[in-house]
């Protein structure tokens, strides 16, 4: 009887300890980039600790980065306002319609989360130089709403598919045109799922390096990950500031993610289980 | 009735209108153009006056280029099949661990979920400069804290070793992409009825056969989804390998992406980097249709 005690006292602890190992490995990374960014650099290197300060943020706001964090803001909410409002329009014709080509066109869309950005890299690279569009916002923010759209369209008809059809038929006949429809009986059912649908676009828009690293050069146009980066290959002393610079990149991302992961990961969950 | 079908028809072209005027001007267009480009020797220097007309000249070179099938094995087995098939096993035994009765016991479920969420959300960028610092040779805190317990005499260049780049590259991938498999695991494992394994506890199965025979099948669908889409957007990743080795030492961690980006804007042959973008074009290509038939259809049933 003890000796069984004994034994899952001792399964406790390996299960615990096991645990511990996890959220060593996913934490320490992460605290260690708002730890650093709040040190000075003398204290990092001589491994002391003097207190926190926060001269690392205002020395890196007073360095250009103001600069790439106003681009990534202006970049992503365009592109995300392009890419849902296309896409709520084009989720709810592929839930709610019949028409020729409707798989095919659907199909193609959706397709469209597999497709490697590298590819468009030296095309539009090439475009965008003759038309004048390298270091431009209108270029960068088409280019960000095109890749956001197939996973929105996904996401959208998805969330289209769990409301039934019947609310927006009815509707219909009460003799409201389609638009009418649209807007006064459909997008507010959606709108939870248009929430998480331009949440997901903003945050993949905001981490976003390959197409930004090909189409912007100027220092005035560069957006965070691309700034931050550029930051980093300087000056690889700087460790305090490079730190804090990966805070601000980070800490929206986590704020916004927050309410979305478990959508998300239900969501990929269910889709795989449904038969 | 006639009238209303057409106004149905000119309904949903408005609709579909915008956004295919877009995907047709950042996928299609683009993708034609660099099949065209392919097939010339087009030139970043010479980018006004165009390149000339050479037929299959850029495939030819590039099939007889040894150099392409070490990127071709650096990017299926290295950067792919390693890295995914980590995240599948480690998410798989995160996932039972934060399910297990001990971890639900003390009520420490919630607090993993949200401590995983830090890793899922830091930006690829920043999660590859922090692991740059932490494994850095000179004063990395990896490096200080084996030479201080001993295990090692001299530093290790992380990402200068050939023995050890990739598994440095890897461990920066799974830390930033394994907390979205964990979850989503999670969430299946969740939604797994709890009678099921209370009645083969009574049966008397252990904890092996009780995941042999009740809980891998019950996740096999998940982990079939998880395993696919993680495959798709890991081969194509520019990222990881750029920021951390920019292909190096020399070419040895070279892959599609960062080939096809070094050909175009290191080495300006812009016709032959789009040879190899054609390449990966063709693979996506046979990626879409196994998305499409295993993972898109279980969705969208009523659609597909």
């Amino acid at each position: 009887m003890s000796s069984s005690r004994f034994q899952r006292g001792i399964g406790t602890l390996l299960v615990l300890a096991a645990l511990g190992i996890v959220w060593a490995f996913m934490l320490y990374p992460a605290a260690w980039i708002f730890y650093s960014s709040l040190q000075t650099n003398e204290a990092l290197f001589s491994g002391t600790f003097a207190g926190f300060t926060f001269a690392n943020y205002i020395k890196i706001f007073n360095s250009g980065f103001r600069v790439f964090l106003f681009n990534s803001l202006v970049i992503c909410t365009a592109a995300v306002l392009i890419s849902t409002f296309v896409s709520v329009l084009a989720a709810y014709v592929f839930s709610r319609k019949q028409f020729r080509f409707r798989r095919l066109l659907f199909s193609s869309v959706l397709s469209g989360q597999l497709f490697p950005w590298i590819i468009l890299v030296t095309p539009l690279f090439i475009l965008f130089s003759r038309m004048g569009l390298l270091n431009s916002y209108p270029g960068i923010i088409f280019c960000y709403g095109a890749i956001a759209i197939p996973f929105s369209v996904y996401l959208l008809v998805g969330y289209l598919e769990t409301i039934p059809h019947s609310l927006d038929e009815a509707a219909r006949i009460d003799g409201a045109t389609q638009y009418q429809v649209i807007w006064k009986i459909v997008f507010p059912i959606m709108l939870p799922g248009i929430v998480a649908t331009t949440t997901y676009a903003f945050l993949l828009c905001w981490s976003e390096y390959l197409l930004a690293l090909a189409f912007l050069s100027d220092e005035g146009m560069k957006t965070l990950p691309l700034g931050l980066y550029s930051f980093f290959g300087q000056d690889a002393a700087d460790w305090g500031a490079i730190m804090a610079g990966s805070a601000v990149t980070t800490l929206p991302t986590l704020v916004l993610f927050l309410p979305l992961q478990r959508r998300l990961a239900s969501g990929l969950a269910a889709g795989a289980v449904k038969q | 009735m006639g009238h209303r079908m057409k106004g149905e028809r000119r309904f949903v072209v408005t609709m579909l209108a915008p956004i295919f005027l877009i995907l047709i001007c950042f996928y299609l267009y683009p993708t034609a153009f660099n099949f065209y480009n392919s097939l010339t020797d087009l030139s970043l220097l010479g980018l006004r006056r165009g390149g000339s007309f050479i037929g299959l000249g850029n495939y030819v070179k590039l099939l007889a280029s040894a150099d392409f099938y070490r990127v071709l094995w650096n990017t299926a087995i290295w950067l792919t099949a390693v890295s995914v098939a980590l995240r599948v096993v480690l998410g798989f035994g995160v996932a039972l661990l934060l399910n297990s009765e001990t971890v639900r016991q003390y009520r420490l479920v919630t607090l993993s979920r949200l401590i995983l969420l830090v890793p899922w959300a830091t930006p690829p960028v920043v999660a590859v400069i922090v692991f740059r610092w932490l494994l850095d040779q000179r004063l990395g805190v990896v490096n200080r804290m084996l030479m201080g317990l001993g295990i090692i005499d001299l530093p290790i260049a992380f990402f200068g070793d050939v023995h050890w780049v990739w598994p440095s590259v890897i461990t920066i991938i799974v830390w930033n992409t394994l907390p979205m498999v964990s979850l989503t695991f999670l969430a299946a494992l969740q939604s797994l009825p709890e009678e099921l394994i209370e009645a083969a506890k009574v049966d008397g199965a252990t904890g092996a056969q009780r995941i042999r025979h009740i809980i891998l099948p019950h996740l096999r669908p998940t982990i079939i989804v998880i395993t696919l889409l993680s495959t798709f957007w890991t081969f194509n990743n520019f990222l990881y390998v750029w920021l951390t080795t920019g292909g190096g030492p020399g070419s040895y961690t070279n892959v599609i992406a960062t080939d096809i980006y070094i050909k175009a804007f290191i080495e300006y042959h812009l016709g032959f980097s789009s040879a190899i973008g054609v390449f990966a074009a063709l693979l996506m290509a046979a990626f879409a249709l196994v998305y499409l038939r295993v993972v898109a259809r279980r969705e969208f049933q009523e659609i597909l």
